[in-house]
């Protein structure tokens, strides 16, 4: 008896996993095959690759390659930003430590849509920005910058940094500073300090912002589609374009196939760049 | 020079704090301008807050919204914690595989549940909002709730099963415990990513049941709506509000759950 309950407590376990990997497997796998099998299968075509054929064009790789540049350029500067203040909020703020880093988090209270809705009254044409440079004298007529490429950067910049932040604080928070000062006493500059002893051991951290940010950036669909005035341009919009309004699922289907390749084999080329850095750092 | 260059790394980082913070207070000040669309400053009103709280539009998408939230933070929850408890440590070799939907960007995961649930032709509306932010509540449920489960001394629990207490027992009065400040903070970024997500309801919430930042995005695509400010307001003064009440009752609610 001891024994036969023994084993259904077992088999049990298992049940209990049940509904998560369930929810993966329908919800998370099945989609994706469907994409996959969407962009080679279509009901008036059967088994073809013509879907493909009608996306390998100049104008697509154009989006795909511009989406691109920009989530990349967008990972680097916040990783490059988020360096120093996630150094100074872990060793530096004292006392102001909870306050900045709860400071960090507040503004995700308020919706994200809100966030880039507010640049519009920073961004327009006679909105914050142009007014202070008009006051200050530096430019005499307002400068064009909403539904530029320039305005969809800056934006995903403000909303994205804290993806990066987070994760470095973490990682700088769990950082012995006592490391800190033995390199300085034993004569190493800020820089050596910096490459040998502070990026290898935050490393896992910037990795994890830098592909966050780099992933989301370039999927984004809010911030083209309100910064560049509905003009489909990146790689997000082009595919809900595809899905919600021209209706052309297989074509969609294959757009989306591409675009992962090309972003997930730039995420292994960042990957081994990683990876090259921390061996650098070693020797 | 070098008072300068001491003080370069706090302005730095005011400078960012600043930068983060800009949109938000430019949203704030503009809910109290009197035009309705322009960029100009034309005297203080609260006649957006009025029009606020009169639009039910708002009210019903904020109900949507906490439905859905709720539902999925204790779906995911309730999910993770009964897979986290029963793989142990064979989670161990696939726990980064729950990251996934994290990782792929959000466009495809609703590209993907609009192909889905059109193809098993289930129709759209809360449940389906439901089911989808519990696969992207699942994504931070197991690692992390994995993660503090790992850190648990497998001895305790052997300890108390062979003290005789049950396996739901020693559930309930050792491992749960255990897991709670995980719990927690797994559950607000939960409640949080599914009271904000815009691009997976976007393609899976059908046109009844619109929530806020559905609502949200259908009012400002076409320009300013200083409603839409006034509501920012009210969400950040209660966010808050909030946050202030949490920390200054933490320890006290940590001891009572």
């Amino acid at each position: 008896m001891q024994r036969i309950k023994k084993a259904f407590l077992s088999r049990m376990a298992y049940f209990l996993a049940c509904p998560s990997l369930l929810w993966y497997v329908l919800f998370l796998l099945l989609p994706l095959i469907i994409i996959v099998s969407a962009s080679i299968y279509s009901r008036g075509h059967g088994f073809s690759l013509i879907s493909y054929r009608l996306v390998l064009t100049t104008a697509h790789f154009k989006i795909i390659f511009r989406s691109l540049f920009l989530a990349l350029f967008n990972a680097t500067l916040c990783a490059i930003v988020a360096y120093p203040v996630a150094y100074f909020i872990a060793f530096r703020a004292g006392r102001w430590k909870n306050a900045l880093v709860m400071l960090l988090t507040l503004p995700y209270w308020v919706n994200f849509l809100v966030h880039v809705y507010a640049w519009f009254f920073i961004l327009e044409r006679d909105g914050l920005f142009n007014k202070i440079l008009l006051q200050v004298g530096i430019i005499h007529s307002p400068l064009h910058m909403m539904n530029t490429l320039f305005a969809v950067g800056v934006v995903m910049f403000q909303v994205y940094l804290p993806f990066m932040l987070l994760p470095l604080y973490v990682n700088f928070e769990k950082f012995d500073r006592r490391l800190l000062e033995a390199s300085f006493d034993l004569g190493a500059g800020w820089k050596q300090t910096f490459w040998r002893v502070m990026m290898p051991l935050t490393l896992s951290g910037a990795k994890l912002g830098f592909f966050l940010v780099l992933g989301m950036s370039f999927g984004d669909y809010v911030t083209p589609q309100l910064m560049s005035g509905g003009k489909s341009l990146f790689v997000g919009t082009v595919i809900s374009d595809y899905f919600l309004i021209n209706r052309s699922f297989s074509i969609g289907a294959a757009f989306i196939c591409l675009s992962a390749l090309i972003l997930v084999s730039m995420m292994g080329v960042c990957l081994a760049g990683f990876k090259a850095a921390a061996k650098g750092a070693r020797t | 020079m070098k008072f300068l260059s001491r003080l370069s790394l706090p302005l730095f980082v005011l400078f960012v704090y600043a930068l983060l913070y800009l949109p938000i207070i430019v949203l704030v000040v503009f809910s109290f301008n009197k035009a309705p669309g322009g960029y100009h400053w034309t005297g203080f009103t609260l006649a957006w807050f009025a029009e606020l709280f009169q639009t039910t539009e708002i009210w019903v998408a904020l109900q949507h919204s906490l439905i859905v939230a709720f539902s999925a933070m204790a779906l995911s929850l309730v999910f993770g914690i009964m897979i986290v408890c029963s793989m142990k440590d064979y989670l161990r070799r696939i726990a980064e595989f729950f990251y996934l939907p994290i990782l792929i960007p959000e466009i495809v995961l609703a590209v993907g549940f609009l192909y889905l649930f059109s193809f098993l032709k289930v129709p759209f509306g809360l449940p389906t909002l439901i089911v989808a932010h519990t696969l992207l509540g699942l994504s931070f449920a197991v690692p992390l709730l994995h993660a503090r489960f790992n850190e648990m001394d497998p001895n305790v629990i052997e300890a108390s099963l062979d003290l005789g207490a049950s396996a739901w027992r020693t559930f309930l009065w050792v491992t749960l415990p255990f897991l709670r400040p995980a719990i927690f903070s797994v559950g607000l970024l939960v409640w949080i990513t599914s009271f904000d997500d815009f691009l997976v309801s976007f393609f899976c919430a059908g046109s009844a049941s619109q929530t806020l930042p559905l609502y949200i995005y259908a009012r400002v695509h076409v320009g300013i709506t200083p409603v839409i400010n006034a509501l920012s307001t009210v969400t950040l003064v209660v966010s808050c509000l909030l946050v202030t009440i949490y920390s200054a009752i933490r320890v006290k609610l940590e001891e009572i759950i």
